[in-house]
């Protein structure tokens, strides 16, 4: 009886949040920078929770995914309704040309400031830091930034280029407006013979095989590759790391806005974020916990970060890039 | 046009013509071949320029004609210039090399020379590149075996041009190879008889009597080596932006990876570039053959005459290197990543491991429906492009006169963009609904096959047409004056004359399009994955072993494939498969 009425209990709570689930339905499609199987995971996991909404994405590299989208802006209709791409910059880009939709009651209350688009037209997801890698048998471990301009990674440290990475223009942009001497370090790492070029999984590639004894990384790649048994270690330098945070907008093109709402309000849950922690990422939630082989969240600094001036400072970080490395 | 008046002549002594209702016969093949080049050529490169020149269709080529004389799109076209020119100069050397030491000398082990010369087609490029990177590098396993290993911190000397053009010389030689077989092939045997009586020598049998037959043959494969040595990304990319030295694909990219609306349309406009080089290439392979090769005979083929004596190890030895360096060498590389459980961990018999293989075959099914879409993809393609291509040589080379300078340029321009940008155009072109039938192919196979046809067209034009160049006319013109309809000629008289050359051109554009990487990145949708979709998302979550281990079992299932062909290949006709000789 007791078993019976808790039951009636539990229906009747559950009930109207399973109504309001119901109640949105249809088709969403989604273009995603995410791997595969994450992105897989991440519809598999909204699935369970909104049945009627039937989901399709395209997954590519972020600056492909922009390549389609961009030309189906050209061609006259897009195709996506939610966009869950690496930076936020590009959506600071995307925002300034009036094509997101505010989702003014997402609820954000739980993120501190400044994680979030203010104006509520893109929202961090997970935290992408970028800090160093070195292979274990480098004689200097390092611990600062500064530490990759010292004569013993003398021609050994790679590192993505910001002219071919929109992720490591974010990182440069942060780094030169952080560091004490600005951009004084990026001309120290050119004298100090670094080579600028490759996707992370290049830079990971040398460093582990010991082409190169040092890299800029982002986190997740070494963590999981030392796991494995790869002989690299990743640091998060003193001065602090940059990072991406693989936010998500909703289209003002989009034909179904009420599933993409849904969408962006479950990827900015505590079970959504859960997600991303259960992936191996560092979630964007301050409440969920790191994955393993990470240190305490507060043993993480952030270097502070502001996505609209950073597209507005690009053509100046890319000239001044271009400068020192290619002049 | 002034080809066709003679049949308009002709024809009003029989019947009365119908004027705007029926084409003359004459021009029915060459309407259609010009149709043809417009829907896979034209309309896409055109399609870029307008998203260049007038985004949201509001001219405005300010902005387009700033990017295009910018210095770095100026210098960027430079470079591609000369690492495709010299690059498709030693693919030939190499190629070159390679297919006549094969066809025409007593050298042992020809089949399994050519056929793994063949297979080495299905190492991609970056593959290669990134395997002759580690190879020099300071932390080289096999210069530390003999001591040679450079200091570290040495930066690798294949970085900058030498190393592209080397590196895409050597990727390239396979398809120069194969086009200068079918031409061999052909060459009668009567010629070199001739020439033996006289007394001379193998040597100068194959400089002055060989080479001068291959002509179009030869024009043609350094015109394949040099287009597809424009478009290629993945060796520039790997070797050239790590020291800025920017081809066009790569300057393109770095536009796309930029953050503002800017991105697309500089790209389209680069690709104006693009076409200006491949143009200017394929001009020059004009000029070329204006002075046209003698035409022969079908005949008994050429048989070997060259006995190399004391010289035949050596030579043995020589084309094994090759083989060892263009095939052995990158997949060495991907086996050890693929069989160990991560990066830089030694592969040794306690390491050794297949779990990357369980993981992309038995628990992602993504992998096997990639391999079915692209076995499918490529082989549709490969079908019907053997198959055009056999109307396109005879259109091409007897009914088109002056307008087939037109044609040949058109027809080259999607395999010189690089696939992302033309997989932009296709979805550019492609997104609404087709005209007349109010049906759009966007995010079906459909637009991924429009875009291979498009794009391997020209790879499979090169061997017919440069064997239609080659063969006499008389068997054509006998049957003309029989009367046969345009489909009987093609059916009875052309295809079975081409079928050899068609055939290896199929075979070509399945290795190519099976293994390519970029055409259909931004083409897919789920369900349509092709190899190259999962083996970049593989990358990009950081798991190279397990692209490797998918680049492995590619080459496996073709190397499968091509076996089976060559058990299939004693009841096939002759000359049907390239390694065959």
């Amino acid at each position: 009886m007791r078993a019976l009425a808790t039951a009636v209990l539990a229906l009747g709570l559950a009930l109207p949040a399973l109504d309001a689930a119901n109640a949105v339905e249809g088709k969403l499609v989604l273009y995603t920078s995410q791997p595969n199987t994450d992105a897989q995971q991440t519809i598999d996991a909204f699935k369970a929770k909104y049945p009627k909404v039937e989901i399709s994405f395209v997954r590519d590299g972020t600056p492909r995914v922009m390549a389609k989208l961009r030309a189906e802006i050209e061609a006259g209709a897009p195709q996506a309704d939610v966009l869950l791409i690496a930076d936020a910059v590009t959506m600071e880009g995307l925002k300034k040309e009036g094509r997101l939709l505010a989702h003014d009651k997402a609820d954000v209350s739980a993120f501190p400031a400044g994680v979030h688009d203010p104006e509520k037209t893109w929202f961090a997801t997970k935290l992408i830091t970028t800090g160093i890698v070195y292979n274990t048998k480098a004689a200097l471990k390092p611990e600062s930034w500064l530490d990759l301009a010292k004569p013993e990674a003398k021609g050994q440290l790679a590192m993505p280029s910001p002219l071919n990475s929109g992720a490591a223009m974010i990182h440069t942009i942060t780094l030169t407006g952080n560091l004490p001497g600005g951009w004084s370090f990026y001309e120290k790492l050119k004298e100090n013979g670094t080579l600028a070029a490759g996707a992370n999984g290049d830079i990971l590639r040398q460093v582990a095989t010991g082409e190169k004894l040092y890299g800029m990384i982002v986190d997740f790649m070494p963590i999981r590759e030392k796991a494995k048994g790869a002989p690299v270690e990743f640091v998060f330098p003193k001065e602090g790391v940059s990072a991406v945070s693989e936010p998500v907008a909703i289209l003002k093109s989009s034909k179904n806005p009420e599933a993409a709402k849904a969408f962006v309000d479950f990827l900015i849950s505590k079970d959504g974020q859960e997600l991303a922690l259960k992936q191996g990422y560092v979630s964007a939630h301050p409440d969920v916990a790191l994955p393993a082989g990470y240190p305490a969240r507060g043993a993480i600094k952030l270097m502070p970060f502001d996505a609209a001036k950073a597209l507005a400072d690009e053509p100046a970080a890319r000239k001044r890039f271009s400068a020192i490395f290619e002049g | 046009m002034t080809l066709a008046a003679p049949a308009e002549l002709r024809q009003t002594g029989t019947r009365p013509a119908l004027p705007g209702f029926a084409l003359p016969t004459g021009l029915t093949l060459p309407v259609l071949v010009l149709l043809c080049a417009t829907l896979f050529g034209a309309l896409p490169f055109l399609r870029l320029l307008v998203a260049a020149f007038a985004p949201g269709w509001q001219f405005a080529p300010e902005a387009a004609l700033a990017e295009i004389s910018s210095r770095a799109a100026i210098n960027a076209t430079l470079h591609t210039f000369e690492t495709a020119g010299l690059s498709a100069l030693g693919a030939l050397l190499i190629g070159g090399t390679a297919a006549i030491l094969l066809a025409v000398t007593d050298v042992r082990g020809k089949r399994p020379l050519a056929f793994a010369l063949v297979f080495s087609m299905m190492i991609a490029p970056q593959v290669a590149a990134l395997a002759f990177l580690s190879l020099l590098a300071p932390n080289s396993a096999l210069l530390g075996l003999v001591g040679l290993a450079p200091a570290p911190g040495t930066p690798n000397p294949l970085l900058g041009r030498g190393g592209i053009i080397l590196v895409m010389a050597l990727h390239h030689a396979p398809l120069v190879a194969i086009t200068l077989w079918t031409g061999l092939r052909s060459v009668p045997q009567a010629l070199v008889e001739a020439a033996q009586m006289e007394g001379a020598a193998p040597a100068t049998i194959v400089g002055r009597i060989l080479l001068p037959v291959l002509r179009p043959q030869i024009i043609a494969a350094a015109l394949l080596a040099f287009v597809a040595g424009i478009g290629n990304f993945g060796i520039p990319a790997l070797l050239g932006l790590p020291v800025n030295y920017l081809t066009l694909p790569t300057l393109i990219y770095r536009r796309l990876s930029s953050f503002g609306p800017a991105g697309l349309p500089d790209a389209a406009a680069l690709s104006l570039l693009v076409a200006l080089v491949a143009g200017l290439g394929i001009v020059a392979g004009l000029i070329a053959t204006r002075r046209g090769g003698g035409k022969i005979e079908i005949e008994r083929p050429l048989q070997p005459f060259w006995q190399l004596g004391t010289a035949r190890p050596f030579v043995a030895i020589g084309l094994w290197l090759l083989i060892a360096i263009k095939l052995g060498l990158p997949l060495l590389a991907l086996l050890g990543e693929a069989l160990t459980p991560a990066l830089g961990v030694a592969l040794t018999w306690q390491s050794l491991t297949f779990d990357k293989f369980a993981e992309v075959l038995l628990r992602q099914d993504v992998t096997v429906r990639a391999f079915r879409n692209s076995f499918l993809f490529a082989g549709t393609a490969a079908v019907l492009l053997a198959l055009i291509s056999i109307a396109f040589a005879y259109g091409l080379e007897r009914r088109m006169g002056k307008l087939r300078r037109v044609v040949d340029v058109v027809i080259e321009l999607p395999y010189a963009l690089p696939g992302v940008v033309l997989a932009i155009a296709c979805i550019l072109m492609f997104l609404k609904p087709l005209p007349l039938i109010g049906v759009s192919i966007y995010a079906t196979p459909f637009i991924i096959l429009f875009a291979y046809m498009a794009r391997f067209l020209p790879l499979a034009l090169k061997a017919p047409v440069a064997a239609m160049a080659q063969i006499e006319a008389h068997h054509e013109e006998a049957a003309k004056l029989d009367g046969v309809s345009l489909w009987q000629m093609l059916r009875f008289i052309v295809a079975p004359i081409l079928a050899p050359a068609a055939a290896v051109s199929g075979l070509m554009v399945f290795l190519v399009a099976f293994n390519e990487l970029t055409v259909s990145a931004l083409l897919w949708s789920s369900g349509t994955e092709t190899l190259g979709v999962v083996l970049f998302s593989l990358k990009e979550a950081g798991l190279a072993g397990e692209a490797a281990a998918v680049a492995i079992s590619a080459c496996a299932v073709i190397l499968a494939v091509m076996l089976g062909l060559d058990a299939l290949g004693r009841k096939l006709p002759a000359n049907i498969l390239p390694w065959r000789i």
